[in-house]
């Protein structure tokens, strides 16, 4: 359908032109009614009640048709001669004048006021666009967050469905938002071939639909290109929406530039650079640093049992130490592993229908050693119910739990172990009986190489265990917390998982046939 | 013990010279014949050359993947294939197995954690080959012939699925068997991703072998992958297989 804007602004005055006509015609009749029943000489001024009402709702042409109606109905129906547009009195004529003059005043004033009323009303949806985007970009951490916010922008400012490309952002994963093959085409030749271009160009997708492609400011290419689409509109239409989108973009663009977004774009990029560096050079220093150790670890292992040293003790011990070294390393590089993964590619969980106790279990295993001082306890009943998790991850922070508990508690102390189902969420508790958190110590816990002060020279650690437990746990879906009464008390950590049991699947009846 | 008649002989692949001198020496004290190859088509071709009773091969060749090694001994060969690989990778482990290998172990490792399961995947290779049709895992024994189970000499009384389930698993009894392999076996291909029967049943199986169903020693989780039924009592785990196969 075509001419849409302009049939839309016809329609609207037809329409008021038409509820003015009724509105007069029921003036008239109340009028008729009020001389009859009162026995009033004359009426004309209850037409300014339609001039006013249609001034407000309608507008000005509405307003002054109610205006030249009111002058026609008094002069036909209500002054002498009747039935005649002919008048007879001066009087009535000149009362008619000071109508109209009154009417056409009146009717300038209320439209003027009612559009004021719409512009500051604009102005507040304006505002309050220009408030929540700000507030985003205040937020915003990198650059993929700042272009969302400056495409989210752009569609309130221009009402029309707006797409943001940029390098920093994946330009074929949209949010929802499907962009015809067409345009993206069009936005990649337009990168290649012409920054500067700033009219851009209109590409007619498959889809009827018309969408204008061009960078956001010529000046500014760090803000990318911005496509935008039309709908289904004529050549001439889409001439007039161009210019309207060249003033909002104009507009969006002083902005943005008013609110440094190039700068901070240009910092975004930096920063994710280094950090992409740093977990690029920790990844590949790990994994240089691993290959080396599964040598030393294993010979040391093939050495520890071999013949010749058999009944040499003090040999035997610096074979062993060896060895317990060379795992602990082996330990610290994996979590420097782990850290570049959350922080890099970001946890993606392979969730399967676990058994809490399965996972438990499997990581007591792991810490069997690390733990053979310590007199582990484990409370739980035999019937928890299946979560729906990566095992492995739960099983990790679990390790990175009790590898804490084991390090930070005396020999001989113990370390329950308990899990419980309750309210919707499974609960995998740890507690120990070992130097406890202080209160300023118990929100740090969690932050990336946290390290309690009391700890820094007696306890080797990178800080990092918590903080990986915690980006695991978080990765199913679950959180983590801990409770001490404060230092040299103990610590209870624990991770809370959700149970859905509405989730859980149900087996088939002849599932043990 | 039984290998010390014969001395088996084991194809160790890996690009790392420290790691296959280690292995190297690791495996000779403990009486096997040691071949090495540095590559995956070297390794191909040594396999092929000779006897070998077992493979080690590492997932990261210079020249190929570990697994493409295993799936190309796989296509004309039933030797035991354990991978060494590195943590974090379970999906990749489960491919493998799925592919043909027997095992894996995770790097890094020790020496004894490795010729344990080289022992597992040798016995269960001359079990298959002479159709023993008992197994016995510590306390446990499965006689697959006459499919009556026994604990401590105890008869047990199993659902035809419970059997079932560990009627596969001793197939492999020592090895890992992963969860989509037990899903087939026991409930059908179409239940290949209901992991939930796995868990229920398992649970169930436990309480009737397990001496301390909380932390099993029989039946072991191998978290992301699968279950391994193998005795961790203490390292009697071969010993009390070997005189399984003798009694029957």
């Amino acid at each position: 359908m075509p001419d849409a804007p302009k049939n839309n602004f016809f329609r609207k005055e037809v329409r008021g032109i038409a509820l003015t006509l009724g509105l007069v015609a029921a003036t008239t009749v109340l009028v008729a009614v009020i001389i009859w029943q009162i026995g009033l000489s004359s009426g004309t001024v209850a037409y300014l009640v339609p001039v006013l009402i249609a001034a407000i709702r309608w507008g000005l042409i509405p307003a002054l048709v109610a205006a030249f109606l009111g002058v026609i109905a008094s002069a036909y129906f209500f002054f002498p001669p009747l039935y005649s547009l002919h008048i007879t009195d001066p009087q009535e004529v000149v009362n008619l004048i000071l109508y109209i003059c009154v009417a056409v005043v009146v009717s300038q004033l209320a439209t003027r006021l009612k559009s004021q009323l719409e512009m500051s009303r604009q102005r507040e949806i304006e505002m309050r666009d220009l408030y929540a985007f700000s507030r985003r970009l205040a937020v915003a951490f990198d650059v993929a967050d700042i272009q969302s916010a400056i495409e989210d922008h752009l569609t309130a400012v221009m009402q029309q469905q707006v797409v943001l490309f940029s390098a920093a952002r994946d330009n074929k994963r949209r949010n929802g938002t499907a962009v015809p093959a067409e345009v993206i085409a069009a936005v990649e030749g337009f990168a290649a071939a012409n920054r500067d271009n700033a009219t851009g160009v209109t590409v007619n997708a498959s889809g009827g639909e018309v969408w204008l492609v061009r960078a956001v400011s010529p000046k500014s290419p760090e803000f990318g290109l911005i496509a935008i689409n039309f709908g289904r509109h004529s050549q001439d239409d889409s001439d007039e929406l161009r210019s309207r989108v060249d003033a909002a973009l104009a507009d969006a663009t002083a902005t943005l530039e008013r609110l440094g977004i190039a700068h901070a774009i240009n910092e975004a990029h930096m920063r994710s650079q280094t950090d992409q560096l740093r977990e690029a050079l920790i990844g590949s220093v790990s994994h240089e640093l691993r290959t080396p150790l599964a040598s030393i670890l294993g010979a040391a292992t093939v050495l520890s049992a071999a013949p010749a040293l058999r009944g040499e003790t003090k040999l035997q011990a610096l074979v062993q130490d060896v060895r317990s070294e060379a795992e602990r390393l082996n330990d610290d590089i994996q979590n420097l592993l782990d850290a570049t993964r959350i922080s890099s590619d970001g946890i993606v969980p392979r969730a399967e229908w676990a058994d809490p106790a399965d996972i438990i279990d499997s990581a007591l295993e792991r810490c069997r050693g690390r733990m053979a001082g310590h007199h582990v306890v484990l409370n739980m009943p035999s019937d928890l119910p299946l979560i729906h998790v990566d095992p492995v991850l739960v099983k990790q922070a679990l390790v990175q739990i009790f590898d804490n508990a084991a390090k930070y508690s005396p020999p001989g102390s113990q370390i329950t172990v308990a899990a419980r189902a309750r309210d919707g969420r499974m609960v995998l508790s740890v507690t120990d009986e070992g130097a406890g958190l202080s209160a300023t110590e118990q929100p740090q816990i969690w932050d990336r190489f946290a390290r309690g002060q009391r700890h820094a020279t007696t306890t080797s650690g990178s800080g990092l265990g918590l903080w990986i437990a915690n980006a695991f746990i978080a990765a199913n879906g679950g959180k983590m917390n801990a409770v001490s009464d404060g230092p040299g008390q103990g610590a209870t950590l624990a991770i809370e998982l959700p149970v859905t049991q509405a989730a859980v699947p149900h087996m088939e009846s002849d599932a043990d046939e | 013990m039984q290998m010390s008649e014969v001395s088996p002989i084991v194809l160790v692949i890996d690009d790392e010279a420290q790691i296959r001198r280690f292995l190297r020496t690791g495996f000779e004290l403990n009486g096997f014949v040691v071949h090495e190859a540095g590559t995956g088509t070297e390794g191909i071709r040594a396999a092929t050359l000779r006897p070998i009773d077992i493979v080690i091969v590492d997932l990261g060749l210079p020249d190929m993947d570990g697994s493409e090694v295993v799936e190309r001994i796989r296509s004309w060969s039933t030797v035991p294939i354990i991978v060494l690989s590195v943590r974090s990778t379970e999906a990749q482990k489960v491919r493998l197995l799925e592919m043909g290998a027997d095992d894996y172990v995770v790097k890094p490792f020790g020496i004894a954690e490795l010729l344990a399961r080289v022992r597992v995947a040798l016995r269960r290779q001359s079990r298959a080959a002479s159709g023993e049709p008992a197994v016995t895992v510590g306390p446990l024994m499965i006689d697959l012939a006459a499919r009556a189970v026994t604990l401590n000499g105890t008869r047990l009384t199993l659902t035809p699925k419970e059997y079932r389930l560990l009627q596969v698993l001793a197939q492999h009894a020592g090895n890992v068997v992963t969860h989509q392999h037990l899903l087939k076996e026991v409930w059908g291909s179409i239940h290949m991703q209901d992991t939930h029967y796995l868990r229920i049943f398992v649970r169930k199986l436990r309480q009737k072998i397990e001496p301390n169903p909380d932390s099993p020693k029989i039946l072991a989780t191998e978290l992301g992958v699968g279950y391994r039924l193998d005795y961790s009592g203490a390292e009697t785990a071969t010993p009390a297989l070997a005189t399984a196969t003798t009694d029957v």
